[in-house]
């Protein structure tokens, strides 16, 4: 499940730097998230993206969290309860802070990234459970590009970014910071195709997305991601192939939409 | 060769029953419909030979209880949830922080909507 969140947020990864007019403070989008066994695909957990404002005495920011918990039906045999979040400008999607909890089995791991814009680096907390169950600290600032952005972060900038003007081919190189490291991925415009979602039959973006990291996303073209060619640009349906397998994720309910 | 392919019938109806009990249940098709051939093949050799058939009566009947239960799991199995009360507690707890956090933080400028 780890390997699928993973490519949950290369599937939606893309690092713009426009201007927000996709994605609202109170947005929340479901998705299903199915594994393929031996041809037959497994509902195995829910995937959940949310906004929302938060405010602090200087700024009001947009909270930007991800959510993965597995089906209960599967919870005695792997239960997993994945947090990420990330807090953002509302109106340029610039991320000051990022949060991920993961909770998979008896593994947990929890990161920090305090971000500073103007040095090109961010201070990273990484925390981790011993085998007493005590938790074991590890600070560490890196230095990044201007424009890497986290997971959680690059995964709603996709949204911003004008696709009408795109051109079919077009790929476009992102840096993304994981486990503190930067990942190169490319995102490939694939044209758009009419798709039948939970909000109706809805003409969508295609693209194809690969990283320089081959042990996470596997395959040319085998990772593709469908956004409604709307204003909101919503992921409506996304297929992968990682090294255990492939799967999917489907819309399952969507609210609170900007337009 | 019919003794091949009973173990084999066998081992896929013993693996389709398993299945069927499990979150899996809708694997148990694939090794059902193979303890069904096998199970038949196995049939046509005792049949020639004259051999005993009681075993494949059994790989037959394991066959028959595992595609009848997973049939009945992926008709009426419950809807399927998610229970996220701890992690709903987890969100709260997070957000707070991330703000004790914020706060701390030199994120005046342009693009921030600055509070009235």
């Amino acid at each position: 499940m780890h390997r699928i969140t993973i490519v949950l947020i290369f599937l939606f990864s893309f690092l713009m730097n426009a201007q927000n007019n996709a994605v609202g403070t109170n947005e929340k989008l479901v998705f299903t998230a199915s594994y393929n066994m031996s041809g037959i695909l497994n509902n195995l957990a829910e995937v959940t993206m949310e906004t929302s404002e938060v405010k602090t005495s200087k700024a009001t920011l947009l909270r930007l969290k991800c959510t993965a918990a597995t089906y209960s039906k599967w919870d005695h045999f792997f239960k997993i309860r994945d947090l990420y979040e990330s807090y953002v400008s509302p109106t340029t999607l610039k991320p000051y802070l990022y949060k991920r909890d993961i909770n998979e089995g008896s593994y947990f791991k929890a990161m920090k990234y305090t971000y500073n814009h103007k040095a090109n680096t961010i201070k990273t907390l990484q925390q981790k459970k011993k085998k007493d169950g005590t938790l074991w600290d590890e600070n560490k600032t890196i230095t990044v590009q201007s424009k890497t952005k986290d997971i959680v972060t690059t995964l709603y900038s996709i949204r911003t970014f004008d696709f009408s003007n795109m051109s079919v081919g077009k790929s476009t190189e992102l840096t993304i910071v994981f486990d503190r490291e930067e990942i190169k991925a490319h995102i490939t415009y694939l044209g758009k195709e009419s798709l039948a979602t939970v909000l109706g039959k809805k003409p969508c973006y295609k693209l194809s997305i690969s990283t320089s990291k081959s042990d996470v996303l596997k395959g040319t073209n085998s990772n593709i991601i469908w956004l409604t060619a709307d204003e909101n640009k919503i992921p409506v349906f996304a297929t992968f192939k990682i090294p255990v397998g492939n799967g999917e994720l489907k819309l399952k309910s969507a609210s609170g939409l900007r337009h | 060769m019919r003794k091949v392919f009973i173990i084999l019938g066998l081992l896929a109806a013993i693996l389709a029953v398993l299945l069927s009990v499990i979150p899996l249940f809708n694997l148990a098709f694939v090794p059902a419909v193979l303890a069904l051939i096998f199970g038949v093949i196995a049939l046509y050799l005792s049949n020639k030979s004259g051999a005993s058939k009681k075993i494949i009566h059994y790989i037959f009947l394991l066959t028959i209880i595992s595609l009848v239960y997973a049939t009945y799991k992926s008709i009426f199995s419950a809807p399927e949830v998610v229970i996220t009360e701890e992690l709903k507690e987890k969100e709260i707890e997070s957000e707070q922080d991330a703000i004790d956090e914020l706060e701390e933080l030199d994120i005046e400028g342009e693009d921030i909507i600055i509070d009235e």
